[in-house]
């Protein structure tokens, strides 16, 4: 009895300690004790969006790998980037809010916020709590930098579902259009809304066929589907992959399939012959993965001798490695203007050193997504909702089969 | 004429859908377990066509179905056996840990990315208006032929006999001289066969495989059998069938597509309401 009594007190004192630690916790700095800056993410490593989280991950570092390697931050050896802390969240919302926490309270202080658009919806209000600077490669969400803290280096999915429909309105008239879309997943949703609004009238209805999470015998969409000249997929490349397939014989030859930056990765699907599929693979990119020159092809050559032929490399990936040297830019324009941080400075001060820098006119930065200028590499720029300002470039995966 | 080759699609996943619910149905009514780890057991079957695809098609079906029967073996051996007489929320969780077990071997051998498993490009078939692939043809009739020869089997066999009078009475059959342990076994290896080739059928139709491949399956699957009456062989059958017309028929319509899923757990709500024990399911007098 005695016992509970004084446990109960015990317990109580430990709560009232709580309480007033967390009066003061307002401007605790995890990142006190850091030698280097450094920079953390989640994404999916696990799961079937891993390929994205992956390349992330592996683009970060290198860009990292690299920076350091030329000395560090200003390039005089003064100040270097830390390791890349990377949390695998599994495409799944629901584990985003540990993983921000280890992020957070483990001394991280800019983020790559997320990479897919689920998690990024989560992570927003948290790195908007604390103050945490986001600049997500790839989660195009139009939410995504709904506050003054993040910014998106990929399209916004109303972007790519304009821009889709006006490719569509400029090369695709008189044609049937259908759209093949995810119903549960607001990536797919959102752009799809987009793209039926900017599409011209004289197209028609659009012949739509939905499927959600856990779906794979798409039989029945492909029917839906099979009178179609064009097919618009703005979904990832997993389900596109088995939709190609189950259409062989029933979509028309000549049809062609048209995606967003979902279907990037689409012929790297492990066994699956893209070249089975008679059809025209096309989508909408900000970065060409089959690129022969230009600063594109810089990273490719730099990122296949780092981690060999078999590593997933894709838009996701190139948009990391932009993010990374795009804040070390940032940091350079800071410090030029008379901005001080250290290593240690805290998340929330950087977040308001870097987004003053990222919203002003002055800031171009020049990477290897967008379409490539004469020196090439792109302009990139944000305005201050947080959306990019870049060229985008029409990829193919596949050409139709000639005999079509 | 699309409504035409919608039915068909919905009796092939229909098939698929009851050769799992089999599955399910007669682990439930002979050992009174809910196998949650059947649906896994199909993901094992894929993979393992995936393996021995590069010597022989047909060789990689018959490995699939010889593998997955040792499994639902060595499964119920280690995992249930040694819970027999345990509370059945015991072996619930149990099998919940199986299905985990099994989802994460397959995650750290073969990874997370998909993968496409292609045993044989079989085209379609044209009959003027309607087309139809023969991958959907060779899963009614291997779904056919499977009904008839279990039906067969446990009619007309000593062991299927056994097996229903150990799921009518588990004490009296085993005064009867039954060894209720072996039938349990058998049933396992029995069920999980049909999963594997549940899982071939469904990679003819769709081709791509990943460690989580047999969960929803495995749901829908259990939500037949559950439709049809839990424990009756019959009523698995129609379950499965009755689930995957629904599930086409929906999918045809564009406006309510999205909402597949949600009528398919709608009809089961319903039927339990109507009639708790399912379609073909039999009512059973406590015993006082």
């Amino acid at each position: 009895m005695k016992f509970t009594k004084v446990l109960a007190l015990v317990l109580a004192c430990v709560m009232c300690l709580g309480v007033l630690a967390s009066c003061g916790g307002g401007d605790v700095n995890y990142a006190k004790d850091n030698t280097k800056i450094k920079i953390g993410a989640s994404g999916p490593l696990t799961g079937g969006a891993a390929i994205y989280g992956i390349a992330v991950k592996n683009s970060a570092a290198l860009a990292i790998k690299e920076i350091n390697a030329a000395g560090g931050i200003f390039g005089d050896g003064s100040m270097f980037f830390d390791e890349l802390v990377m949390t695998d969240d599994k495409h799944d919302p629901t584990l985003v809010a540990a993983n921000y926490a280890s992020l957070y309270e483990g001394g991280v202080q800019i983020t790559l916020g997320t990479v897919t658009t689920g998690p990024a919806l989560e992570f927003k209000d948290l790195s908007h709590d604390d103050n945490v600077f986001v600049l997500t490669p790839s989660a195009s969400g139009d939410a995504v930098p709904e506050y003054d803290n993040a910014f998106q280096m990929c399209f916004a999915d109303s972007n790519q579902g304009t821009a889709s429909a006006q490719y569509f309105n400029e090369n695709y008239q008189g044609k049937k259009v259908g759209a093949f879309y995810k119903s549960d997943d607001e990536y797919s949703t959102g752009i799809l809304a987009k793209f039926e609004e900017a599409l011209d009238a004289s197209f028609g209805t659009v012949t739509k066929a939905a499927f959600v999470e856990g779906d794979s015998d798409f039989s029945q969409h492909v029917q839906n589907l099979k009178e179609c000249d064009i097919i618009f997929m703005p979904i990832y490349y997993t389900p596109a992959s088995q939709f190609m397939t189950a259409g062989i014989g029933t979509i028309k030859n000549n049809a062609i399939y048209y995606g967003c930056d979902g279907l990037d990765g689409v012929d790297s699907v492990k066994n699956f012959d893209i070249n089975t599929i008679p059809q025209e693979v096309s989508y909408l990119s900000h970065f060409n993965s089959g690129a022969t020159d230009g600063a594109a092809k810089t990273y490719i050559n730099a990122y296949r001798e780092e981690y060999g032929a078999d590593a997933p490399l894709n838009q996701f990936g190139a948009a990391a490695y932009d993010c990374v040297y795009a804040i070390r830019d940032a940091l350079v324009a800071a410090k030029a203007a008379g901005k001080t941080f250290e290593v240690n400075t805290s998340a929330s001060d950087f977040c308001d050193i870097l987004k003053d820098i990222f919203t002003s006119d002055s800031f171009v930065f020049h990477g290897v997504t967008g379409a490539p200028e004469a020196d090439g590499k792109s302009n990139i720029s944000w305005n201050s909702t947080g959306y990019v300002n870049k060229e985008a470039v029409k990829y193919i995966v596949k050409e139709a089969n000639e005999a079509n | 004429m699309d409504f035409i080759v919608t039915l068909v699609n919905g009796l092939s996943l229909g098939g698929i859908y009851a050769m799992i619910a089999l599955g399910y149905t007669m682990v439930y009514g002979i050992a009174k377990m809910l196998n949650f780890a059947h649906g896994d057991v199909i993901m094992v079957g894929g993979y393992t066509v995936l393996v021995f695809l590069a010597v022989n098609p047909v060789l990689a079906i018959v490995m699939s179905v010889i593998f997955c029967l040792l499994l639902g073996i060595v499964i119920e051996k280690v995992a249930y056996k040694p819970l027999r007489g345990a509370s059945p929320l015991a072996v619930l969780i149990t099998a919940i840990g199986v299905s985990y077990l099994l989802q994460s071997l397959a995650l750290i051998i073969f990874g997370a990315a998909p993968e496409f498993v292609i045993i044989a490009n079989l085209g379609t078939l044209d009959l003027g208006p309607i087309s139809i692939k023969y991958s959907t043809i060779i899963t009614l009739v291997a779904t056919v032929i499977v009904m008839t020869v279990l039906s067969l089997f446990v009619k007309y066999s000593k062991i299927g006999r056994a097996m229903v009078a150990v799921s009518e009475d588990r004490d009296a059959a085993r005064l009867m001289g039954i060894n209720i342990n072996m039938i349990i076994t058998i049933t396992f290896a029995i069920g999980s066969a049909l999963a594997a080739l549940a899982g071939v059928c469904s990679l003819l139709n769709v081709p791509t495989i990943t460690p989580t491949y047999g969960a929803m399956p495995g749901i829908k699957a259990f939500t037949a059998a559950v439709i049809g009456g839990i424990g009756s062989i019959p009523g698995a059958m129609v379950g499965g069938i009755l689930l995957g017309i629904v599930e086409c028929l929906c999918k045809a319509v564009p406006e309510i597509a999205p909402y597949t899923i949600a009528i398919e757990f709608a009809i089961l709500i319903v039927i339990l309401l109507v009639k708790p024990t399912g379609i073909l399911g039999k009512k059973r007098r406590e015993k006082v």
